[in-house]
């Protein structure tokens, strides 16, 4: 099945993972995705580890392959002219160009969403970076721990209440912009369907860290108080990580019809937990560790495959905390058939994630290609897209140009 | 719904509860298109959640609570009509000719339960584009079990990934999961609507929680077919240090600083006045920062925590350095950045007038062709009247006829209790 958006132009100058992943979104609905990047060096994700291998290289870092596929992948020096007159031609031929320069690049290169658009007037621009385009910290610099302690997930929402603020692994908040981008490019493609007018799309991470836990704010401004971290701390029932045999599971309280603790005592086969100082919520808050000590010991003695399926027949609602390992050898998602198979020259090949739905029974996610190596595609977009003789290719290349 | 949205004319059905698909079908909603919300008059956990105003539910609780309700019905209309009712399935079915996404987010298999299934639904209405937002999925083993967002947060990985340096796995995050799925519904409905103006079909998409999950910890995916496994580090970074949180001046206040590159460190020695110990051998370089950063972060720990978070963090983004205050609610309310971007919004609910004014996080998104805002926050039942005439073509003596006999609601069933 072709793509839905299999029969557009994207253009990414995204050096930072929010544009990158944003990218990632419209090439895994079979978008048509370019990645620009400098010379030699390439997308700093490039050089970040850790590597498939353990070799660091710049095609092996796994957030860089994890990040980038789908798209094919030129290299240009935006800082010279003959780099930016190729970058404003391909713009010309884009649908929907994701940058993530720093406020004022694009018309500093030249670039600005007012010169793109008279050339392009269909063009959807959209800018992903930390804090927005406008405003007071418009050119302050950040990353994901930065959007978190500053979208206030650092203070309130991860971590124990009794230890400094913790956040939450692996760039959440960036890809929660990136999310959030896509969606707004899918709003303007429909708005654009109707005007054949372009836009400029200006998404921050600071703000998509915000509206992420919307527990936050808005409770606040009616009740003045200031949620703070560790709501699980001490939650044996409804919250806490607790080992199995082979692994870590949490619990939940939900699907027990209201006698949570008959519910469990009668699976874990103990009457312990029927004590009445473990009938409420705060009963077993105020009495965690007695409560810790008699459930612990018995779901050590569960494999996790089985406490899931048992649960499940119980309709008990647990999570079993599964290590990235147990993930992709999660017989459940090998049945629906969502990871998909990218070959890569020098990773060899893996099993990427897909996209999280399936339409009409298929899955989504495109599997035209892994990422890109650094600037593999030069010569089939320069030559093949826009006609560069292969001597002019040769001569951009002795200019570091490309 | 915002005048003239891009999504005007566009309808959905939704049989909603909780977060997640109520986020993902509120982008639909402030983009203009008509969503309905078919509540039922029972359960109502939603609504039930706090905080209330004042620590209390008053008379008319199920219009007054907490977040739940107000993110989840936010320019949405309201339908509070029982569905497993004969005539209430009949008057759905009815809504179904004129609409063109029905979602959601039951378990597998009570949609076809009450009838509502795709097939049953695209046989009325061909074009009709269906999404069920599960935490499993359709298919495979586990599409019975339930989930919270917690939940999900454990089974793909996130949670395992996260926790303090040296520490257990912990809980990732209590909702965060529920958001990353609303924004990939909104994000696979309006792909569907794409789809569907050049094909004329419907669809049906099976979004899951799990997948979701997944999809956002590809590169701990990656490596784990290596063999590869990832320490937890906290807030500490791989290569960069300092990166970390540090303590500030007052009560149980924070500031994050990232640095990565010698330049910054310079720039940081000097913002701190140049401390000798900054120009010791063991934080010359990158490398030796790293391997020292525990020695290195106490180091910096006792400057930051003589000053104000939010003073220290603007002085250092002014010199380059990358850093951030551990904002509270409160702070963010107050946050000049966020004001000055008109992030917030603010809305009355006419419905709840002793609520007064509150305040929501606004989309981190800024289009001028797609402008949002709050312009109602539905009370159950609110829309019963207006949706049946003019979308069921029923009449005001059909509609009282159902109010009378028990199928459509103004109100809980009395024997709801006050939460």
């Amino acid at each position: 099945m072709p793509g839905i958006l299999s029969e557009l132009r994207v253009l990414e100058l995204s050096h930072r993972p929010p544009g990158a992943y944003c990218a990632k979104l419209l090439a895994d609905q079979g978008a048509d995705t370019i990645k620009v990047e400098p010379p030699g060096w390439g997308d700093q994700s490039r050089h970040e580890p850790p590597f498939i291998g353990d070799e660091p290289h710049p095609d092996r870092s796994s957030t860089f392959l994890a990040f980038n596929t789908n798209k094919r992948g030129i290299t240009l020096d935006v800082e010279q002219a003959e780099g930016r007159n190729l970058l404003l031609r391909l713009a010309e031929s884009a649908d929907i160009i994701v940058e993530s320069y720093p406020p004022g690049k694009l018309a500093e290169l030249g670039m600005d969403y007012a010169t793109l658009a008279a050339a392009s007037p269909r063009l959807i621009l959209v800018s992903i970076t930390y804090f927005g385009q406008e405003g007071p910290y418009a050119n302050y610099q950040g990353d994901d721990l930065v959007a978190q302690a500053m979208g206030g997930y650092l203070y309130a929402v991860t971590g124990s209440a009794s230890m400094p603020p913790m956040g939450t692994a692996l760039q959440q908040m960036e890809i929660t912009a990136a999310r959030n981008g896509a969606v707004a490019v899918m709003a303007a493609l429909l708005r654009r369907e109707q005007t054949d007018q372009g836009t400029h799309i200006d998404v921050s991470t600071m703000e998509a860290a915000v509206s992420t836990p919307s527990g936050l704010i808005h409770p606040y401004t009616y009740t003045g108080r200031n949620p703070h971290r560790g709501g699980s701390d001490g939650n044996v029932m409804d919250g806490m990580h607790l080992p199995t045999l082979d692994g870590e599971v949490t619990l939940t309280t939900a699907g027990t019809g209201g006698r949570p603790m008959q519910a469990w005592a009668e699976i874990l086969e103990e009457p312990g937990l029927l004590d009445p100082r473990f009938a409420t919520r705060g009963g077993r808050m105020e009495h965690w560790e007695d409560l810790h000590s008699l459930v612990a010991p018995k779901l050590a003695q569960w494999n996790n495959l089985d406490l899931m399926r048992e649960t499940m027949a119980r309709g008990l609602v647990i999570g079993l905390v599964q290590t990235p390992r147990q993930v992709v050898e999660s017989p459940h998602l090998e049945e629906r058939g969502f990871f998909v198979e990218l070959d890569h020259p020098e990773t060899g090949p893996l099993q990427y994630p897909g996209s999280g739905f399936f339409i009409d029974g298929e899955n989504a996610m495109n599997t035209a290609r892994p990422a890109p190596r650094l600037g593999e595609h030069n010569a089939e977009i320069l030559d093949g897209q826009l006609g560069l003789s292969l001597r002019e290719l040769g001569l951009l290349r002795a200019a570091r140009v490309i | 719904m915002a005048e003239k949205g891009v999504l005007d004319g566009v309808r959905v059905l939704t049989l909603e509860q909780v977060h997640a698909l109520p986020w993902g079908t509120g982008f639909l909603a402030d983009l203009g298109a008509d969503v309905i919300r078919v509540e039922s008059p029972d359960h109502l956990q939603d609504r039930k959640a706090g905080p209330f105003p004042g620590g209390q539910a008053g008379e008319e609780w199920w219009n007054e609570a907490g977040n739940l309700v107000y993110y989840g019905t936010r320019n949405k209309r309201s339908l509070c009509m029982d569905v497993t009712n004969p005539r209430g399935k009949e008057v759905f079915l009815k809504l179904v000719e004129k609409t063109d996404i029905v979602t959601d987010n039951f378990r597998p298999g009570t949609m076809q339960r009450f009838g509502f299934d795709h097939d049953s639904l695209s046989a009325i209405n061909p074009r009709i584009i269906t999404l069920s937002s599960t935490a499993y999925g359709y298919t495979g083993p586990w599409r019975r079990a339930g989930s919270r967002a917690r939940t999900v947060d454990a089974a793909c990985g996130l949670s395992f990934l996260t926790g303090y340096e040296g520490g257990p796995s912990m809980r990732a995050s209590n909702n965060y999961m529920d958001h990353s799925v609303g924004n990939n519904v909104a994000y696979a409905l309006l792909l569907a609507l794409y789809q569907r103006k050049r094909t004329g079909k419907g669809m049906r998409i099976d979004l899951t929680m799990l997948e979701t999950g997944v999809s956002a910890v590809g590169p701990a995916i990656l490596e784990a077919q290596q063999g590869m496994t990832r320490d937890r580090l906290g807030c500490a970074h791989w290569w960069k240090a300092p990166h970390n949180v540090y303590p500030a001046r007052g009560d149980d206040r924070w500031i994050v600083i990232v640095v990565s590159s010698d330049e910054e460190w310079a720039r940081l020695k000097i913002t701190m006045g140049s401390p000798g110990w900054a120009d010791e051998d063991r934080f010359a370089t990158a490398l030796s920062r790293w391997h020292n950063r525990h020695a290195l972060d106490e180091l910096v720990a006792e400057w930051t925590s003589q000053h104000d978070d939010l003073e220290l963090a603007q002085l250092l983004q002014q010199q380059s350095i990358t850093a951030g205050s551990c904002m509270t609610a409160q702070n963010l309310v107050n946050d000049p950045h966020l004001q000055a971007r008109d992030y917030m919004w603010e809305f009355s609910n006419p419905q709840a007038p002793e609520v007064g004014p509150r305040v929501f996080a606004g989309r981190p998104f800024r289009d001028p062709g797609n402008t949002m805002s709050i312009t109602k926050v539905a009370g159950l039942g609110q829309d019963n009247s207006e949706v049946l005439s003019d979308l069921a073509g029923l009449s005001s003596s059909d509609i009282e006829g159902l109010e009378a006999e028990g199928v459509i609601f103004g109100s809980p069933r009395p024997e709801e209790s006050r939460p």
